[in-house]
């Protein structure tokens, strides 16, 4: 379908425009990734696209005459941010608002436009402009851009239900709708429920830190959150600085999180009993280290030696001898065969040493 | 010690032969080098022909993993003798990395 001279004109002044909505996109794109991160948000995407010809020639040729020049389309330049939680989609709007002049008039929060027979699960649209002092090229001013913010969940539904070919929901079949609906509200549901566990995890690890910090470890129980934040009192440098002291060795401090599953398979089930394996342990640990390395020209030990011989110390004195040993090595490796000669050489050391 | 570096597959492999030690760690490093940057991070150290290693060679090493750790990579160490092995297990460093 061929356009009428005012549509003509509209895309012609789109061609002449692109490369000064190309420097828009840029521009627009860079503010976007920069509050992210200067906010510490992680978001699932930040997406941009320029409307096509063919896509701007189709929407003229259904509504051309609502639109008096180029700039009145406000879309030409589109923008998305998808989150994974629901309130960020508010935590990100407050800073869309403060980095970019929006065209309220325009903008539209369609999540308070559902009702009960309202079709759809959507989402909330700024159009903005660079501010005076953003822009580098004062040509950007003119142009509107919009911005989409919505959650994954959303992101889906819109996604799936624009594959399908509805844009509102005149056209659509009752079935479809019903169908459609249902969904939206089924993922709605979930948007909450994940909101909800992600506060729920963010308050356990809150009041698990202060457990830590007051030295409550008989009311933390082991796992992998509890380790972290005990792990953030260092409970294991000072036997890696005992064992370091023999060679007078440098500490690479390396990640002990693993030993979380050693700890929990040898029966371990608060921190408190983290801290009696260290009060109990500690001494005898030291002493097969140094076994080990006194004499040689090692120079180097990972922190992890600390907490490795802990649990060796460990398994010994509870009498699982080599297969303890073996069981606590391929819980950290699976290799079966070295691990075996690994549990057998430090079976023999610690009986030579008399630490069993 | 002598160095050789291939590629099969899309992995890189290291044959390591003799002692790593004070006097050749700083040449290891230099041998390794091109393995520090690229688009290939996978890379497999055949150790079979390793006897010896000092703490200045598990310092290479480390240095190793985290240049293939930072771009996503996998470091493995595989056919380690005994007395190696031992090195690496005492010093937690089969902690770090990637022993099979």
């Amino acid at each position: 379908m061929s356009l009428d001279l005012h549509c003509e004109m509209i895309l012609d002044e789109y061609r002449q425009s692109l490369p000064l909505y190309r420097q828009l996109e840029q521009e627009v794109r860079a503010a976007l990734d920069r509050i992210i991160a200067d906010n510490n948000l992680y978001v699932n995407a930040i997406e941009s696209r320029i409307k096509t010809e063919e896509s701007l020639r189709g929407k003229l040729e259904i509504k051309g005459q609502k639109y008096a020049l180029l700039n009145d389309i406000t879309d030409i330049l589109g923008c998305r941010i998808i989150t994974f939680y629901t309130d960020e989609v508010d935590k990100i709007a407050s800073l869309v608002e403060k980095t970019f002049d929006i065209d309220w008039s325009n903008s539209v929060d369609k999540r308070k436009l559902r009702d009960l027979d309202r079709f759809g699960y959507v989402s909330l649209h700024y159009i903005c402009h660079l501010p005076a002092d953003r822009c580098h090229d004062a040509r950007l001013r003119g142009f509107p851009f919009e911005i989409q913010m919505r959650t994954a969940l959303q992101h889906v539904w819109a996604t799936i239900n624009h594959d399908m070919g509805y844009k509102g929901d005149i056209e659509v079949p009752r079935e479809h709708l019903r169908n459609m609906n249902r969904i939206a509200g089924m993922l709605e549901l979930a948007d909450e429920q994940f909101s909800r566990i992600r506060n729920e995890v963010t308050n356990y690890r809150r009041q698990v830190q202060t457990l830590v910090a007051d030295g409550d470890f008989a009311h933390v129980p082991l796992d992998s959150d509890t380790f972290s934040s005990y792990l953030d009192i260092h409970p294991f440098h000072k036997l890696a600085e005992r064992i370091a002291a023999i060679n007078q060795a440098e500490i690479y401090h390396d990640n002990l999180m693993p030993y979380t599953k050693v700890l929990l398979r040898l029966g371990f089930k608060t921190l408190d009993d983290v801290e009696r394996l260290i009060r109990d342990c500690s001494d005898a640990a030291f002493q097969l280290a140094s076994h080990q390395i006194t004499g040689t020209d090692i120079d180097i030990i990972a922190l992890s030696v600390s907490i490795q011989n802990l649990c060796c110390v460990y398994t010994l004195q509870h009498g699982y001898g080599v297969a303890g040993l073996e069981f606590l090595f391929n819980t950290l490796a699976d290799n079966p065969k070295s691990n075996h000669q690994r549990a057998v050489r430090i079976f023999e050391q610690a009986h030579k040493i008399n630490i069993v | 010690m002598q160095v050789i570096i291939s590629s099969h597959d899309n992995q890189t492999v290291v044959t390591l032969t003799g002692r790593v030690d004070t006097t050749n760690a700083e040449q290891f490093l230099q041998d390794i080098s091109p393995l520090m940057e690229g688009d290939n991070p996978d890379i497999v150290v055949d150790c079979s022909g390793m006897d010896y290693t000092s703490s200045q060679g598990l310092r290479v090493f480390l240095m190793l993993q985290k240049s293939v750790g930072s771009r996503k990579g996998r470091l493995v160490l595989k056919d380690m003798q005994p007395q190696v092995r031992e090195v690496f297990d005492i010093t937690g460093f089969s902690n770090i990395i990637t022993i099979v």
